[in-house]
């Protein structure tokens, strides 16, 4: 163990793991929306997720021919060059997790079918989409060209604040509160959330259920997308089985946190980001995920709901 | 012994050895042969089996110009550097009746899981480049004799020279050792140690990380920069190191970042990006085919591989290529005669000279570790032997 790099590196070690927890954050929430109305696990989230760090570097390198030789750009080009793959990336993931819904969902779910059908269709899709992009790119990594200049912006107690980690902070924080406003306040976020208690009722509303489970795919989708242009924007690499280990951290973070709860996601993934930092730290690497899983355990052992689970009745969705 | 009995041995005899004589001028008589060259050719390790490809297309393409009386084609076996792969691709290998060697695999995981179908089919394999000491070991489990053979050094020869090379010239190195916990990566750091003992450099720390796509390497990084470390030795693959390398330079590391052969191919710097690549330093056990071929020899080598610039192992590889082409220039067509040449024979390297193997599958004499320097531009440059 090693407690000594706490002294000296406290500061810099939340930082990380709170920008790898917001990371998780924004993918957690496309488990959490579709659990929230359709009681199953959206397993083909991670590939919705490997589908914008595509289209992140189509946009970064195809259209804009940058390559990992290149330069960072300044200015009004950086901006509307990553403001332009933020938005490719995003509509990528939320039309692919329409198309996800249509094929894996909607047709079982119209038949009556139970929730096992589904839950193999929707891993089904998730090697059909992993699987097509291994054979597209030959299972090669892609890397992304630093467009983005990781220039520090300032230091604090010896944490860095890069403007990379800075721009993920603070964009998945105004993303998640924008969400979870959209979530408590629009008309479409209260038939998404009267769909999610009773769906029964909500059809005697006149809610349009197929409507509103496609409204809550296409916005898990989009954060899910809005995730992977920040972990380009940090990480620069992906492949064609990126979203696995990151699906996992995240379907773990939102069940510890609470599945179906947008502040438990929050929470859970901030903690499991902070925790994998930490314990990677203190311990070593090879202990980070026996830590993580050890602590989901005890957690759930405790509340099996996760931290939060309905305690926020009036945030889950 | 009586006249008749006399006369039916003779007959038997004389019957044998003209069976004996129609089998040989039938086996001499095979005018195409088949290696196989097992690499990764897809996957994270790809670009180092496509460098090594056409190491083999080039010893081929030159062996083919001199107009043999045996040609040789060459198969390829994608085991993507991956032991559970490798055990799925070779029994097909073994079975095939027309191949008569193997040239790899380039990985020591992948060799290690083809060993059983290959020794039980006979088949000699000639790997350019896989280091793991226990390979050549006789009393090892993953021992490959009697038919695995390497033209590399292995571990044991290379972790010294890596601790040598990677702390040259820094005065009082502080040496931060991380592993990737895969049999290449912990096998290649545990020679590692007890070189950095030797050049007198302190340990002041280690990690085991189990890099996949994604790895947040910060943690590490902070550790690194606690430590006060001012040499960082990563054992592990390309792809992760220049992750790896890319997260030190992010959190404001300066010091010396070295790795081994498994990180000397062009995804380094292409994961890295060319500014967090520059000076590091690699060592791999070959001499770069560019430091010593003639401008016709690169040439030749363009046209037969369509590589512009010859990559990491590729002289190797047309060593291990030449050893089976040597063995079927002098008539050998068989598994079983191929097993004998390569065994007893002396072989041509392209670096000058001659070598030939010990019983267990290494040079004799052993073979030489290059240091190697990252450029501004990704490249990597030999700079002599580590």
């Amino acid at each position: 163990m090693n407690f000594s790099v706490l002294t000296s590196q406290f500061w810099s070690l939340c930082l990380s793991g709170i920008s790898l927890g917001l990371i998780y954050v924004l993918i957690s929430l496309g488990y959490t929306m579709v659990y929230g109305v359709l009681r199953l696990i959206n397993f083909a989230n991670s590939e919705i997720f490997m589908v914008g760090t595509f289209a992140t570097v189509w946009v970064e390198t195809g259209l804009t021919g940058h390559t990992s030789g290149s330069s960072p750009i300044h200015g009004f080009q950086l901006i509307y060059t990553l403001l332009f793959a933020l938005v490719v990336a995003m509509l990528s993931s939320g039309i692919t997790a329409l198309a996800v819904e249509f094929f894996a969902y909607r047709r079982l779910r119209a038949k009556g079918t139970n929730r096992l059908a589904s839950l193999i269709s929707a891993i089904g899709m998730s090697i059909v989409l992993s699987e097509s992009a291994r054979i597209l790119t030959h299972s090669r990594p892609q890397a992304n060209p630093r467009l983005l200049e990781k220039s520090s912006l300032g230091h604090f107690a010896g944490a860095n604040f890069r403007v990379d980690t800075v721009l993920v902070v603070v964009s998945a924080l105004l993303m998640f509160i924008a969400l979870d406003r959209f979530v408590n306040k629009s008309r479409l976020g209260k038939a998404i959330r009267a769909v999610s208690m009773s769906e029964e009722n909500a059809k005697l509303m006149g809610i349009n259920l197929n409507r509103v489970i496609s409204v809550t795919f296409l916005i898990g989708g989009l954060m899910t997308g809005a995730a992977s242009f920040f972990f380009m924007t940090v990480y620069e690499t992906t492949k064609f089985n990126v979203g696995f280990n990151l699906g996992l951290a995240a379907f773990t973070a939102a069940v510890l946190g609470g599945i179906g709860n947008l502040r438990g996601a929050f929470f859970g993934g901030i903690s499991l980001g902070l925790l994998e930092t930490m314990s990677a730290a203190v311990l070593g690497s090879q202990w980070k995920s026996v830590t993580v899983f050890v602590v989901l355990v005890l957690v759930l052992l405790v509340r099996p709901n996760g931290i939060f689970g309905e305690a926020i009745q009036q945030t889950r969705v | 012994m009586n006249k008749n009995s006399t006369r039916v041995l003779g007959a038997a005899a004389a019957a044998f050895l003209a069976l004996g004589t129609l089998t040989a001028t039938h086996a001499q008589a095979a005018t195409t042969v088949t290696l196989a060259f097992q690499s990764p050719l897809t996957g994270d390790a790809a670009q180092a089996g496509q460098d090594e490809l056409a190491g083999a297309k080039y010893a081929l393409a030159v062996y083919n110009a001199s107009k043999p009386a045996v040609k040789v084609n060459l198969i390829q076996v994608d085991d993507q550097g991956s032991g559970s792969v490798a055990a799925t691709v070779a029994p097909g290998v073994a079975k095939n009746k027309a191949v008569i060697g193997v040239i790899g695999s380039a990985y020591s995981g992948a060799s290690a899981n083809s060993f059983p179908f290959y020794i039980a089919a006979g088949l000699t394999m000639v790997s350019p480049s896989a280091s793991r000491v226990t390979l050549t070991t006789p009393q090892a489990p993953d021992f490959g004799g009697p038919v695995f053979h390497r033209v590399v050094g292995n571990d044991s020869v290379q972790g010294p020279a890596l601790a040598r090379y990677a702390t040259k010239g820094v005065t009082a190195p502080a040496v931060y050792l991380v592993d990737d916990q895969s049999p290449y990566g912990a096998g290649l750091a545990q020679y590692t140690v007890p070189g950095l003992a030797k050049v007198g450099a302190k340990t002041v720390g280690t990690d085991h990380i189990l890099p996949t796509t994604g790895t947040d390497w910060s943690a590490t990084t902070a550790k690194v920069k606690a430590s006060g470390a001012n040499v960082v030795i990563y054992c592990g693959y390309d792809i992760d190191a220049g992750a790896f390398v890319k997260s030190l330079r992010d959190g404001g590391y300066t010091g010396i970042f070295a790795s081994g052969d498994g990180s000397a191919t062009s995804s380094f710097a292409k994961a890295a990006g060319n500014a967090a690549a520059k000076d590091a330093r690699l060592t791999e056990g070959d001499t770069p085919f560019d430091n010593v071929a003639t401008a016709a020899q690169k040439k030749a080598f363009t046209a037969a591989s369509g590589v512009k610039v010859a990559g990491g192992y590729a002289t190797n590889t047309i060593n291990a290529t030449n050893v089976f082409l040597t063995c079927i220039k002098q008539g050998k067509t068989t598994r079983a005669a191929i097993a004998t040449c390569v065994n007893t024979g002396k072989f041509p390297n392209f670096t000058g000279g001659t070598f030939s193997f010990e019983s267990w599958g290494d040079i004799k004499g052993g073979a030489p570790i290059g240091a190697f320097k990252l450029d501004a531009n990704g490249n990597i440059v030999y700079v002599g032997q580590a």
